[in-house]
């Protein structure tokens, strides 16, 4: 009952005031609006089909060679990059003035514009298509079907298109679908690359008619492009969710009991796959570094020019109580869902519903969320971290939740009723086997909701006042203001706990399996 | 006449163990091998390696002729005339039976319509005519498994490979199995090499058993051979119920006890022996205690305690012993094993 009225406060009633709101304001979509509804779907749609793209072949080629722990870990690396420091950097390595341009006089053209945009969505939302597509490789489209393929004398070609393929459809639509909410949701990347060229999106849009003016006519566009965001992000994930519904099941309880060896693939695709993944991430990430570490733009990025001043100057002023707030809000964020997902997990009744439901809550637009909670709880919260933190919950709510009930619905109902046959009562069952069996999935929901806090910048941007800054929040203005130099090093700064955590989850998982 | 399948010292290494030593086997034309061991002992490797899912570190591979595996000589699995039933199946679950059975036909080139036809035709050949359009998902285990054998059919292989083909099956749908696997590979006259850590089943389906132990084969003959005659005593409790053990014997007898007696297969010396249930009776000069009884319908084990080890025998009479009792019994025939090879668990 809690956790309903919980959800119910967090996400339902703030999303009903802004459709209520938007009903009363009476927008009409202009010029302006739709230019940033056209903006977002050209970009968002661009970057999904590279992501699919990418991100299946990825998979494909990982998950079918030899020892795919090193590379499965390489290709997620953009999801602990804040996506707004994946502009930054993307820009600082490929952009004009940047790493490719000083040494070799190349830049990629548009790259702040579309282009780029376009591009630094794919990488991003890449990873997101992988890891569905890669699961589907394993549990969907396994390898003994594309053995018994080429043992009918398929060619390994024939064996793609009609065996492989047709299975992962279902994954590669759902990853098509996360990948496009993610991109028509994301606002750090084109606040980077799309504002300074004058390129309009829906998130952009928001954040500069509700941070940056305040008449009514503003407002009333906020609130309309707020609800079209929702709706297209909505009618995406619904799609895709029908579409995924329609596929076959497959056979679950015929596995074979010894697993069928099998040669792996060529190399080539592998070389690829490691070029693609140096110059999407390794060489932005070290370019931002060089840039955080040269005394001025303009200079070579070698040891001569360096210094650690870019970092001294980051650290001064409002940044370190910006990155304390940052650190709090993201811890208590991800305390209080692990223990709503704890507690949800262990009393509620699971129904059909709350996969899709608390799936859908992580869809909602984060501008969207941030304009829906200011309706709600601004007039009594506004510029207090009690609002930002309201917002967190919402948008992560999903993240926990997912974790833990999944790792809930893995325990099977046996295990509990062994443990009331043993004579165990039912705190006693609670409290030596579901809970210990909770822990890591919970210990796993808060890191990432702990990572997504850190690196949040949509809602926070929208919804901070005097003395509610985050560190994202702060390395945002500053690089509005053009700093590209304290930019680079608060990015590097803001990059850290997640590679941390990266690596401290992967050898952990090694030594697990 | 060339074999259908033969390996000269192969051995497959995966992950950095060694999954297959020095294994030489050849099947004739229309002939069944049987594979025979424990899970883990190389049997699924050992047909991956002939369906080319895996490569061979040292020796040779030739499917009807043609050098395939070995001496830098590497054919793809699809280029390999070979037909492959899977362990779980592996039938596509977007597929229909159908659309399943015409697909090799489709990859060697017969245009779809009359794919489908030979698929209709090979699905009523095995009783499930009717079940075309059903996905893998609507079919009992027992068809599943028809579906996965009529399109290694479909393929007119050189030689079936047969996976555990009745692992996954109940008891009917076992035996209606092994007798369609027995029917259709008779009918088309190519050889088949199958895996299996079923005792019963191997001697049942095969011309030659092939007895796989750690990657090495331990032993081929016929199943009467190597029932009757196993090499050692890992061997002998892998083809079906054995009791080894310890007796003196001389000029053809044994001697139990004060007891001497004239058994088949007796030899000098002592050594240990292969003593199958059938190959001994209740009543007789030899005594042993009674240890267990297990009425199993057909017969009933009985266990016997005796000085020169366990006695298992089956008892079709109504006169059963009870626990405790001391009763008389006799070997008529024993097999002497060698010292060498590990004591079966």
């Amino acid at each position: 009952m809690v956790l309903v009225a919980a959800a119910v406060g967090l996400v339902v009633v703030p999303l009903v005031e802004l459709l209520a709101e938007t009903a009363e304001a009476g927008a009409a979509l202009d010029a302006g609006t739709g230019g940033a509804v056209g903006g977002s779907l050209l970009v968002s749609t661009a970057a999904t089909l590279v992501a699919v793209v990418v991100g299946t072949a990825g998979a494909l080629i990982t998950e079918r060679g030899p020892r795919p722990a090193v590379l499965r870990v390489a290709f997620v690396v953009p999801l602990v990059v804040p996506p707004f420091v994946s502009a930054v950097a993307a820009a600082r390595a490929f952009g004009s003035g940047g790493l490719t341009d000083d040494l070799v006089g190349i830049a990629v053209p548009g790259l702040v514009g579309p282009v780029g945009i376009v591009l630094v969505m794919a990488v991003h939302a890449a990873p997101l298509v992988y890891l569905l597509v890669a699961a589907s490789l394993a549990t969907r489209a396994r390898p003994e079907f594309e053995a018994a393929g080429l043992a009918s004398g398929a060619s390994p070609r024939r064996v793609l298109g009609r065996i492989t393929l047709p299975l992962l459809g279902p994954a590669v639509v759902g990853g098509g679908a996360l990948a496009f909410a993610v991109s028509m949701n994301s606002f750090g990347i084109p606040a980077v690359l799309g504002i300074p060229a004058g390129f309009p999106t829906i998130t952009t849009r928001i954040y500069g008619d509700l941070a940056r003016s305040a008449s009514d006519e503003a407002f009333g566009r906020v609130l309309l492009l707020s609800v079209a965001l929702v709706g297209i992000v909505l009618v995406a994930v619904v799609a895709a969710e029908r579409m995924g519904r329609r596929a076959t099941a497959v056979v679950p309880g015929a596995a074979a009991r010894e697993p069928l060896p099998r040669t792996p693939p060529g190399r080539r695709g592998r070389g690829f796959l490691w070029v693609y993944l140096g110059v999407t991430t390794g060489v932005p990430l070290l370019a931002l570094l060089a840039t955080a570490l040269t005394r001025a733009v303009g200079l070579a990025p070698w040891p001569g020019n360096w210094t650690l001043a870019n970092f001294s100057e980051a650290w001064s002023g409002p940044a370190w109580p910006a990155a304390t707030r940052s650190l709090a809000l993201a811890a208590l964020a991800a305390s209080v869902l692990s223990v709503f997902g704890l507690a949800a997990a262990v009393g509620a009744r699971r129904s059909r519903w709350s996969g899709p439901v608390t799936a859908a809550t992580f869809a909602v637009p984060g501008s969207a969320l941030a304009v829906a909670v200011l309706l709600a709880y601004g007039p009594w919260l506004r510029d207090t971290l009690l609002l930002v933190l309201i917002a967190y919950l919402a948008k992560f709510w999903a993240l926990a939740h997912r974790s833990i009930d999944g790792s809930a619905a893995s325990l099977e109902q046996e295990a509990v009723r062994a443990a009331r046959a043993a004579g165990a009562g039912r705190w006693r069952t609670l409290r030596r086997i579901v809970l210990p069996s909770l822990l890591p999935a919970a210990a796993a929901g808060w890191l990432l909701v702990f990572l997504f806090g850190i690196h949040e910048l949509t809602m926070s941007s929208l919804l901070y006042g005097p003395g509610t800054e985050t560190l994202a929040v702060h390395t945002l203005n500053v690089q509005q203001l053009g700093d590209v130099t304290v930019t680079s090093a608060l990015a590097v700064l803001l990059t850290v706990p997640g590679l941390v955590a990266a690596v401290v989850v992967a050898r952990r998982h090694r030594r697990a399996s | 006449m060339t074999p259908a399948v033969s390996l000269a010292g192969v051995e497959v290494r995966l992950g950095g163990a060694t999954v297959l030593d020095g294994v030489d086997l050849a099947v004739g034309h229309g002939e069944v091998v049987c594979l025979l061991g424990p899970s883990g002992s190389g049997k699924t490797t050992l047909l991956s390696a002939v369906a080319g899912f895996v490569g061979v570190e040292t020796g040779t591979i030739d499917v009807a002729g043609v050098r395939v595996s070995g001496g830098g000589r590497y054919v793809p699995p699809e280029r390999r005339n070979v037909g492959f039933v899977f362990q779980s199946y592996a039938l596509w679950p977007h597929l229909g039976a159908l659309d399943t059975v015409a697909f090799p036909l489709e990859a060697a080139g017969t245009p779809r319509a009359e794919a489908r036809r030979r698929a209709a035709t090979i699905l009523e050949r095995l009783g499930i005519g009717d079940l075309g359009d059903r996905r893998p998902a609507e079919l009992s285990g027992g068809q599943q498994q028809r579906v996965g054998l009529a399109r290694a059919l479909a393929s007119e292989p050189d030689v079936f490979l047969l996976d555990e083909p009745t692992a996954h099956l109940d008891p009917a749908a076992r035996a209606a199995a092994e007798e369609l696997v027995a029917a259709h590979r008779a009918a088309s006259g190519a050889a088949a090499l199958v895996a299996t850590h079923d005792a019963a089943e191997a001697l049942g389906l095969a011309d030659r058993v092939a007895l796989l132990r750690d990657g090495r084969i331990v032993q081929v003959g016929s199943p009467t051979d190597v029932y009757d005659r196993p090499v050692d005593a890992w061997a002998a409790a892998l083809t079906g119920p054995v009791s080894v053990l310890t007796v003196d014997m001389r000029d053809g007898a044994i001697v139990l006890g004060d007891a001497v007696l004239p058994v088949r297969g007796a030899g000098d010396g002592r050594s240990r022996v292969a003593l199958r249930p059938e190959w001994a009776a209740l009543g007789g000069p030899a005594r042993g205690r009674v240890v267990s009884l297990r009425f199993r319908g057909p017969h009933t084990d009985v266990v016997l305690d005796t000085p020169a080890g366990r006695v298992l025998l089956r008892v079709r009479e109504a006169a059963i012993p009870a626990p405790g009792d001391v009763v008389g019994w006799r070997p008529e025939r024993v097999w002497p094993l060698g010292t060498a090879g590990p004591l079966p668990e």
